[in-house]
């Protein structure tokens, strides 16, 4: 009888918890004690953990949960933070393999430029909306801008002027990059369209070609050119993109 | 009820199964809120096999198995809070089990046993449905309940039982 005791657990635990034959069979005493032990295991086990079910969500639950629907309300912000990063990577990959002109293998530093291109195109989306504040330093202070985004940059940088294009130049911030500090500038054009050029210091590397990056719709090149890394990303069409960022690196370098 | 609804009806259950399968509040916690991102993140792709809770209980767990991969395993004592504790006042009627003894025994299980039991005793699964979470077949799965339902009973039952201490030493030192 002892031999047959695990069989019989077993068949218990599939009495239980499986689908079941149709007729299942009657519990011997044994099994019946069995069964009622379980009840017990079970109900210790809700005492001991149910009410946490019945307690509100933590608020970073909640945030990332309204942050979705807000998210399916608005189609430009479809994806979710995390499949825009990967979308990002994923292109970066693409427009580095099958890049324009002599465009050359991704160099040993290339996961810094990959971030920092993520990094201009999380400023983009960021600021592109903004109403009230899309910058901290107008540009009609435009001396204290340039001197002040050269000072935390580290490099002596001026606006691009985008006027041939149709782009004036609203003004720019600073933001956290890594490493240092990155310097953005922000253009807006007569139907309302804004365009960010994004120069944060590089890692040493080499002098790249352009590289095309998409995330949606929003749409960047970017460049290494000795110690600064740049990117100009917008939302206008790919060609419009290339020669804004044709005319930001010949003014630029 | 769209997928985000049924992601967002599927936390609590999973706050709960994370906490008793870590026994750690902060630490099943940040594993739920890292399974949320990734369901969040991953919604469209979902192509509506089995259930939401189903998925994210099996992302959870995936995301567990990952994290026991990158870290040694810690020292992580059994965190509940004292009003639980409560419950197993002596003169609890009888066959009401203490539930420090529960809490104790289910700490000792080895995680794998763990893992099983609180999915069908806890969250109520059936031994298909914490199959697929799980990535077992069935029948292992039963197995391994049996193991852990044995255990359990050994280290809170019976006198004629205390004998039978559990020989499986948990992944938990105290």
């Amino acid at each position: 009888m002892t031999e047959r005791q695990p069989l019989s657990e077993l068949e218990l635990i599939l009495l239980r918890h499986g689908t079941g034959p149709a007729a299942p069979p009657v519990p011997d005493a044994t099994a019946s004690a069995t069964l009622a032990e379980w009840d017990r295991q079970d109900a210790a086990l809700a005492a001991l953990y149910g009410p946490i079910a019945a307690e509100p969500l933590p608020a970073t639950m909640r945030a990332a949960l309204d942050h979705a629907v807000r998210a399916e309300a608005a189609p430009r912000d479809a994806w979710p933070p995390r499949a825009r990063i990967a979308a990002a990577l994923a292109l970066v990959a693409l427009g580095a393999a099958g890049g324009w002109g002599a465009a050359q293998l991704p160099s040993a530093g290339s996961a810094t430029q990959t971030a920092a291109v993520y990094a201009a195109i999380r400023a983009h989306q960021t600021f592109v909306g903004e109403v009230t504040h899309p910058v901290e330093v107008k540009a009609d202070q435009a001396e204290h801008l340039t001197r002040w985004l050269s000072k935390r940059l580290g490099h002596q940088i001026n606006a691009p002027d985008f006027a041939a294009f149709g782009f004036v130049l609203i003004g720019g911030r600073i933001l956290p990059a890594d490493p240092g500090t990155a310097a953005v500038f922000m253009y807006e054009n007569a139907t309302g369209q804004r365009i960010t050029l994004y120069a944060a210091p590089g890692d040493g590397s080499n002098t790249t070609a352009f590289r095309f990056v998409e995330a949606e719709a929003t749409q960047g090149f970017w460049w290494v050119d000795g110690s600064l890394r740049y990117a100009v990303v917008g939302e206008v069409p790919r060609e419009a993109l290339r020669a804004l960022a044709t005319a930001a690196w010949e003014q630029l370098t | 009820m769209t997928v985000l609804d049924e992601i967002e009806a599927a936390i609590p259950a999973l706050r709960r199964y994370a906490v008793a399968l870590l026994r750690d509040r902060t630490a099943a916690d940040d594993l739920v809120q890292d399974c949320l991102e990734r369901a969040l993140a991953r919604r469209a792709g979902w192509r509506g096999e089995g259930s939401v809770r189903g998925w994210m209980f099996r992302i959870l767990v995936n995301l567990h198995h990952d994290g026991q991969r990158q870290r040694p395993k810690g020292v992580q004592l059994t965190l509940v809070s004292e009003d639980m504790a409560e419950f197993s006042r002596p003169g609890a009627q009888e066959g009401h089990m203490a539930l420090r003894e529960v809490q104790a025994a289910i700490a000792r299980l080895p995680e794998d046993q763990r893992k099983a039991l609180l999915l069908v005793a806890l969250e109520g699964m059936s031994l298909a449905e914490a199959a697929a979470v799980l990535g077992l077949a069935e029948g292992t799965l039963a197995s391994r309940l049996g193991r852990a339902r044995a255990s359990l009973r050994a280290a809170t039952g019976r006198k004629t039982e205390k004998a039978a201490r559990p020989r499986d030493e948990g992944t938990v030192q105290p």
